[in-house]
């Protein structure tokens, strides 16, 4: 019965709509009719003669006709959008195709090692947790599909010329980019709607393929749009050569690889915001502790996805400038340098919010509170690195001030506004991210193993030694020449994955059998869900951002040194209005996906209760999977794991 | 009053939205436009060269870009300041003429010590610079730190003539076969 406004609300919409159609119609109508030529007196009989103006008229068309006619067949090159001008319709559109097109392929992936877990571990609250992600998915797909077809159909339109140039040397790519669409959206569709119905390994082995299917798809059109970027395979006059050298250009892989890992976190943030908002209009304590869980593991796949992302980065950057070191220069020092600083602003932020998730997260968990002295050192050093990576060679000064720093960068801040202090600021960033996680991970964790103490010193060197290896490598860049300073920053690198790595190692085999506190789920304050919904908005607000970089790259080209953009928006706009187009994008998407979480929140409440208790009742005792950072470990005398102590914290409040 | 928590959120949105708008508005705005048609007459002298050479070597060749003048410290590729003077010495046989044509229609063919390859073709695109900007350019690069020779009848070993270096290398060899 608690459906029933919903319906009514459909009910409403449609007639709205169609309503509105009938009107709009019908005014239409009426304005031609009012602006059509009507004779000043009366309708102009037959036998009456024509007016001098009629004939005129009358001519010109017939001279129109003929022109016509007798004009031969030209290509237009360009055709103009109204208003907002051809590139501002095709960026608007193309990155709502994209925004949307990332969360579609991200989160299969992780509903499909959700389920994989519930089927490993016959916990059905994984199950339905899955499902729950998947929800989301139906309508995102049909929305992604609109915004492509837009974008094809207005590509056609209105860069005609352009887009022929792109089929003559991708069109062998079509058919399976095509092919693949179908069978993306046959394996989406029977994934979701044979949820249940199938048996958990054909259900799971659906859940691969699209994955599989999806990842194929962004793959292709990944080809169509580094092509442009980092031209490959064809002559100086754009002559095809070879499809394959244009398909495999410089940065075609690096983005396969940026791509498919920032939309694992660009996804996991926008479920963990779907979790957020549930969470936030949950009705009791039950509802509370599902969507905390399910907002704590979207945050925990965005931030594993933010972890990595940076060295893809890296790597992206770094076949750029191996492609084009103009290019390369005109990202990092020319137009675009800018854009850095405003990057920083975001993805500092993201560090900031992921961490402070996990401090106030930590507050659902007994025993946490020996970690509350590590907090503010952490802060501090957050804080630092922010500051560092969003500070600026070159100041905006007035003339006088340039006079009293003797040029444009700052006598003091200015050697912070070089690479190697920011190669330094951020993998120091990354470290300490990853150090919160894991006090997050360790807190409801008392290890029980004898060398527990080895362990933790063990893991304080390695963390030590890493932060001195790129702090000083960091030191030693101000000192070398510039191709042995680009060349520190792999050993930056290196050191910060290999002690992620030797450190998730040590404590995954000293946390076994440890002892383990309560999670309290749901017991969290409510800043740590507008926290959520901010990770989301600012990762979909940089992967706008970011967008705009990759594209404007090309500067006055469709294709970088070989179709050269001659349209009226050949320029390449401030970053001013790129900003202001990239929050129009974020708010027009954040619109539709609120949409999409409607009606995604329609049907699930009713049934979660059900579900929750239910899967309570079949895993009276704890699971074998840890949800909390650092993966999902076996912990087979673990207890009071996620979904175990959500149930707890239900039965708890059902007996009180 | 307790705000519904979807205009919560929508708040939420729009504030950290306008914050990040903001921060885009508050660094430097610049409108970067495509390279105009430059129009060079044959006739003109060096010195106008040099000045066009100059704004070529500001704007449309994008050399500025990658390449300071008068810069010391942890450079990325080599400041320009006094190249004309450097030019005649970076490899036997050739003149600064020579070697400023090399490095612009043959960048890779010599590498500075202590950086990487990495300078585009200057005649070809994205760059894309005309034989006659080019000679403009290398007016205004003799200029820095010496004085100008090149005039828009020079012919280049890369535009039908022939390398200075080599022709005075011939010349002087044959003085001493006499």
């Amino acid at each position: 019965m608690k459906r029933k406004p919903g319906v009514l609300l459909i009910g409403l919409g449609v007639l709205a709509f169609v309503a509105t159609m009938i009107g709009a119609f019908r005014l239409a109508v009426t304005f031609d009719q009012r602006l059509a030529f009507h004779p000043p007196i009366s309708e102009r009989g037959e036998a009456e003669e024509w007016t001098p103006r009629q004939e005129a008229l009358e001519q010109q068309r017939q001279e129109e006709e003929e022109a016509a006619r007798t004009k031969p067949y030209e290509e237009e090159e360009y055709r103009a959008f109204p208003k907002v001008g051809s590139r501002v319709a095709i960026w608007v559109v193309a990155q709502l195709h994209l925004l949307f097109a990332a969360f579609v392929l991200a989160v299969p992936m992780f509903a499909v090692v959700i389920e994989w877990i519930g089927i490993r571990t016959g916990d059905k609250r994984y199950d339905a947790l899955a499902y729950e992600f998947t929800k989301l998915l139906s309508v995102s797909f049909s929305l992604t599909a609109t915004f492509g077809a837009g974008l094809t159909f207005m590509l056609i339109a209105l860069y005609p010329k352009f887009t022929n140039y792109l089929m003559h040397v991708f069109s062998p790519t079509f058919l399976p980019y095509v092919l693949l669409f179908f069978a993306e959206a046959g394996f989406l569709y029977t994934y979701y709607y044979g949820w249940g119905k199938f048996s958990p390994k054909v259900h799971l082995f659906l859940g691969i393929m699209l994955n599989v299917v999806g990842t194929g798809i962004m793959v292709i059109a990944n080809a169509w749009l580094t092509f442009m970027m980092t031209p490959n395979g064809v002559s100086e006059s754009g002559a095809l050569i070879s499809t394959w050298d244009a398909v495999s250009n410089y940065t075609w892989m690096p983005i396969n690889i940026h791509r498919l890992i920032a939309n694992v976190a660009y996804g996991g943030s926008v479920a963990a915001a779907y979790a957020a908002y549930q969470f936030l209009q949950a009705k009791n304590d039950a509802e509370r502790a599902h969507y905390d869980w399910m907002g704590y593991i979207g945050n925990f796949v965005a931030i594993c996805g933010l972890l990595p992302l940076p060295f893809a980065g890296y790597w992206l950057a770094s076949e750029i400038y191996a492609f084009s070191q103009t290019m390369g220069l005109t990202m990092m020092g020319g137009a675009f340098s800018w854009l850095f600083i405003i990057q920083a602003v975001l993805i500092g932020n993201l560090f900031l919010f992921a961490n402070w998730y996990l401090w106030l997260g930590m507050g659902r968990i007994q025993g946490a509170e020996r970690f509350r002295a590590f907090i503010w050192p952490l802060l501090t050093i957050i804080t630092i690195c922010f500051a560092i990576w969003a500070t600026p060679r070159s100041i905006i000064a007035t003339t006088e001030e340039v006079q009293a720093m003797g040029g444009s960068s700052h006598p003091v801040l200015g050697y912070l506004g070089v690479m190697s202090a920011k190669n330094t600021a951020v993998n120091i960033l990354i470290l300490t991210t990853y150090v919160s996680f894991l006090l997050y991970r360790r807190s409801g964790k008392i290890p029980t193993v004898k060398w527990a103490k080895t362990g933790n010193l063990a893991q304080a060197i390695i963390f030590a030694l890493s932060a001195a290896t790129v702090i000083g490598y960091g030191i030693a860049g101000y000192r070398v020449d510039a191709a042995t300073r680009i060349g520190f920053s792999r050993p930056q690198v290196g050191a910060v994955l290999l002690a992620m790595l030797l450190v998730t190692v040590i404590d995954v085999l000293m946390l076994r059998g440890a002892k383990t506190t309560d999670t309290r789920w749901g017991k969290i304050r409510p800043l740590s869900q507008y926290l959520l919904i901010m990770l989301a908005v600012t990762f979909t607000w940089l992967m706008g951002l970011m967008g705009y970089l990759r594209s404007g790259l090309r500067l006055h080209w469709h294709v970088f040194g070989v179709v050269r953009d001659t349209s009226p928006d050949a320029f390449t706009p401030t970053l001013g209005f790129a900003t202001q187009v990239v929050s129009v994008t974020v708010l027009i998407f954040f619109g539709l996906i609120g949409f999409v979480f409607w009606l995604a929140g329609l049907s699930g409440k009713e049934s979660h209760a059900g579900e929750e208790a239910a899967a309570h009742a079949a895993h009276p005792s704890p699971v074998g999977f840890d949800p909390s950072p650092a993966g999902a470990t076996p912990m087979s005398s673990a207890g009071g794991s996620a979904p175990a102590a959500s149930a707890a914290t239900s039965s708890r409040i059902e007996t009180s | 009053m307790k705000i519904p928590v979807t205009l919560q959120l929508v708040i939420i949105t729009l504030a950290l939205t306008g914050f990040y708008t903001m921060v885009g508005q508050a660094v430097p705005q610049k409108e970067v436009h495509p390279p105009e048609v430059i129009e060079i007459p044959t006739t003109i002298s060096t010195a106008e060269m040099v000045e066009i050479g100059k704004s070529i070597f500001e704007g449309k060749g994008l050399c500025s870009t990658c390449h300071t003048i008068g810069k010391s410290g942890a450079l990325r590729f080599p400041d320009l300041a006094g190249i004309a003077e450097r030019a005649a010495t970076r490899k036997p046989g050739y003149t600064a003429l020579d070697y400023l044509a090399e490095s612009l229609y043959e960048p890779d063919a010599y590498v500075v010590p202590g950086f990487n390859p990495g300078m585009p073709v200057i005649n070809k695109p994205p760059v894309g610079l005309t034989d006659q900007e080019i000679l403009t350019v290398i007016a205004y690069l003799e200029s820095l730190g010496g004085e100008p020779t090149v005039t828009m009848e020079t012919k280049l070993v890369y535009t039908g003539g022939s390398r200075e270096g080599e022709a005075g290398g011939d010349e002087a060899a044959e003085a001493v076969a006499e």
